[in-house]
């Protein structure tokens, strides 16, 4: 009995000393943050989680795999499940088919899993056949692909060819992008022909000389769309390579510094930035209401784009979405 | 040729052991052991320090992290299964991590064509697994063929064929994941022997997965993944192959001087031909399990591994200059890997240091493979090139 109450009284004093300790922390909660690969992108997004964490006073544990894949990311998630101390994990799944079984599994462990940038399924947590993880917290793939399209036919006058350069297939993302790109392609400006996409894996080396190629087929080549980081900047590199900056019109998706340099330099004329410092910073937020007993989040948010050309790139209001990791 | 290659299956034994000094022999158990060592020590570094690192909310050794453990090795392992006996030969293998995804590719869409076909589920996945690993065999014919009778270097011919085989995957694909696969397969690539609910109203459950939600799901711990025992009777059989049979003695001759090997008649090129079916086989099981897990076939599944297999086979102690070398040490080569990035990410220490570790242990491996033979008197053959 004695024993029971020193046992209600330590947990009293726990109790009190949680909830002084933050007033909206009834318990602190843990996050696992695991992003699909090392690039520019997601430093930014690791900056985001990294201060909603700060912010909101909640822990959070981040894994980077090195290279992009479902057999790299899964035994990381895995372990990351494994270690028992997490209450949400906040993802890109590499592949939208085949990370649905790794990630159940973690919610069957008791995780709740939040997408970020790359969702599971067909995005549509609400109707669409994947529905446990909380919210889908990306870019409007679709429309950035609109809208580099519209971009792309603009500089190039309206007619001719053009090739994309992308990442993996089936990744929610790009595919979004390569999808949005081609439709507008075609149904607003029926002069434009579409060559690709080619697939680089993550790799600009590959991205580079994927472009060159198609260079050299099709010298009358006006313009690439590179759908991610490492497809703008080694589209970016062919374009220059060849001596043709200017000359063939680049769209980089991802705003990276070099993607900016290029921008700076005439290479590439559009920068479409993501906003992946948003995307973190909201999943962390998205965790911590889920935590408090928020039961509207939105099930999908789109953080939208915004659009770099030589003219606002200086505008700090636009500058600030370029892709920055600070003392990099 | 018989000594070199019971140096290692049997090298207390063969040799009396009054031939070296007391030093000369602790040397050579502790290069025999260091593996098993490491391995260990590693273990015991993540029991200790796991805890410490997390304020003892995290745990190194528990069951569902050795299962994840279990699970996480199969592919590499699977890879340097096969590895192991080609290297064992004096060969090479560089095309097993596409092959692994022309696997994965041909049984998902072999898989999906029966069911699709009115075939019953577990047919259709035997019919995803022939497929796999028949494509991959297939694949390891031709590379020893070219190796064996056309005597163009390994490392050239399997180099070739991983392209080929690379692009073969990526056009039966179209591109993409191979998707539309029949769920149920989801069990067969994910269930286990066993399941184990801890605390109240928990108990084991033998075959089949128990239907619970909510709590008790979360306290239910996955034993012995199907895919695991799978890999595990892979690896028996590849032990016995290697130990017990002529397959096996003739491996190490051919390994240990294939001027000796073919005077002693030992029918060599059928032999390398069939070393390379082997290998190009372990890599399709690899592929058809990870269509399984997956539930989709994938075209790049495979590509991130090779490295990391054949790091396994190294430290594992199989000699790159054939003759000598053993399917646990590969094992143990997988497991270290496996360890590594599981205790890594539990630290939360960033992943990259792995591959600083793997690679540190990899050299640290051939360096004692070769002071090993050093301190028994033994000059290191050169490589034949």
């Amino acid at each position: 009995m004695l024993r029971k109450h020193a046992l209600f009284a330590v947990a009293g004093a726990m109790a009190l000393a949680i909830a002084s300790h933050g007033a909206h922390a009834a318990a602190k909660i843990k996050i696992g943050f695991l992003p699909g690969v090392v690039d520019p992108f997601y430093q930014v997004m690791q900056i985001g989680v990294e201060a909603a964490a700060k912010d909101l006073g909640v822990d959070v544990v981040t894994q980077v795999p090195p290279t992009w894949g479902v057999d790299i990311q899964t035994p990381i998630l895995d372990s990351m499940v494994a270690r028992g101390d997490l209450d949400y994990i906040v993802t890109a799944p590499t592949d939208k088919d085949q990370m649905v079984g790794p990630l159940k599994a973690a919610v069957d462990a008791g995780i709740k899993v939040i997408t970020v940038d790359t969702f599971l399924g067909d995005g549509d947590y609400v109707n669409g056949p994947v529905k446990f993880p909380i919210s889908y917290i990306g870019s409007d793939n679709i429309e950035g692909g609109r809208i580099s399209a519209r971009g792309l036919a603009k500089a190039i006058g309206g007619k001719g060819t053009v090739y994309i350069n992308s990442t993996n297939p089936n990744v929610s993302s790009v595919e979004g992008r390569e999808k949005g790109f081609k439709e507008v392609m075609e149904k607003e400006f029926p002069n434009i022909k579409v060559l690709g996409p080619d697939y680089n894996l993550d790799d600009p080396n590959k991205a580079t000389q994927q472009t060159a190629a198609v260079l050299e087929r099709d010298p009358g080549l006006g313009g690439v769309f590179g759908t991610n980081v490492f497809s703008a900047q080694g589209a970016g590199a062919a374009v220059v390579n060849a001596g043709l900056g200017g000359h063939v019109q680049v769209v980089a998706y991802d705003a990276t510094k070099l993607a900016i340099e290029l921008l700076n330099k005439g290479v590439v004329t559009l920068v479409l930035a993501q906003k992946p410092y948003d995307m973190g910073y909201m999943a962390v937020q998205f965790a911590v209401a889920d935590a408090a007993g928020v039961t509207s989040l939105p099930r999908r948010v789109e953080t939208g784009f915004a659009i770099i050309d030589k003219e606002n790139v200086k505008d700090p209001t636009i500058a600030r979405f370029i892709y920055q990791v600070p003392g990099k | 040729m018989t000594d070199r290659g019971s140096r290692i299956v049997l090298p207390a034994g063969v040799k009396p052991s009054g031939i070296w000094t007391p030093a000369q022999r602790f040397a050579l158990l502790a290069s025999r052991v260091w593996a098993w060592l490491f391995l260990a020590l590693m273990v015991l570094f993540f029991v200790v320090t796991v805890p410490l690192v997390s304020g003892g909310a995290v745990h190194f050794l528990t069951i569902r992290n050795s299962q994840n453990i279990l699970v996480a090795i199969i592919p590499v392992l699977l890879l340097g299964l096969g590895q192991t006996f080609v290297i064992i030969g004096a060969g090479i293998d560089l095309s097993v991590g596409w092959v692994m995804s022309l696997a994965s590719v041909l049984s998902a869409l072999a898989l999906r064509w029966a069911f699709d076909g009115g075939v019953p589920l577990f047919p259709s996945v035997l019919v995803g697994l022939i497929a796999g690993v028949g494509g991959a065999a297939v694949v390891g014919f031709i590379n020893g063929v070219i190796i064996a009778k056309l005597k163009v270097p390994a490392f050239i011919v399997t180099l070739g064929t991983s392209f080929i085989v690379r692009g073969v995957a990526y056009l039966m694909s179209e591109n993409t994941t191979v998707i539309g696969l029949p769920p149920g397969i989801r069990a067969y690539g994910n269930d286990a022997l066993l399941y184990f609910i801890r605390g109240e109203g928990g108990g084991f459950y033998f075959l089949k997965r128990p239907d619970v939600s909510g709590e008790l799901l979360r306290r239910m711990d996955t034993i012995l993944p199907y895919p695991v025992i799978v890999t595990a009777c892979v690896v028996a059989c590849a032990i016995f192959l290697l130990r017990k049979t002529q397959f096996g003695r003739h491996t190490y001759a051919i390994g240990g001087s294939m001027e000796a090997a073919v005077r002693t008649g030992i029918p060599v090129d059928r032999h390398i031909i069939k070393l390379y079916i082997l290998s190009a086989s372990t890599a399709g099981m690899a592929g058809f399990l990870s269509t399984l897990r997956f539930t989709a076939g994938s075209a790049v599944i495979g590509d991130p591994l090779l490295l990391s297999s054949i790091a396994a086979v190294i430290i594992g102690g199989v000699s790159l200059f054939g003759g000598a070398g053993t399917v646990i040490g590969t094992v143990i080569g997988a497991l270290i890997i496996a360890v590594l990035t599981t205790g890594l990410v539990m630290l939360n220490v960033e992943a990259f240091f792995q591959f600083i570790v793997v690679g540190t242990v990899v050299i640290v491996a051939v360096l004692i493979d070769q002071s090993r033979d050093l301190i028994a008197g033994r000059h290191r053959r050169r490589a034949e090139t």
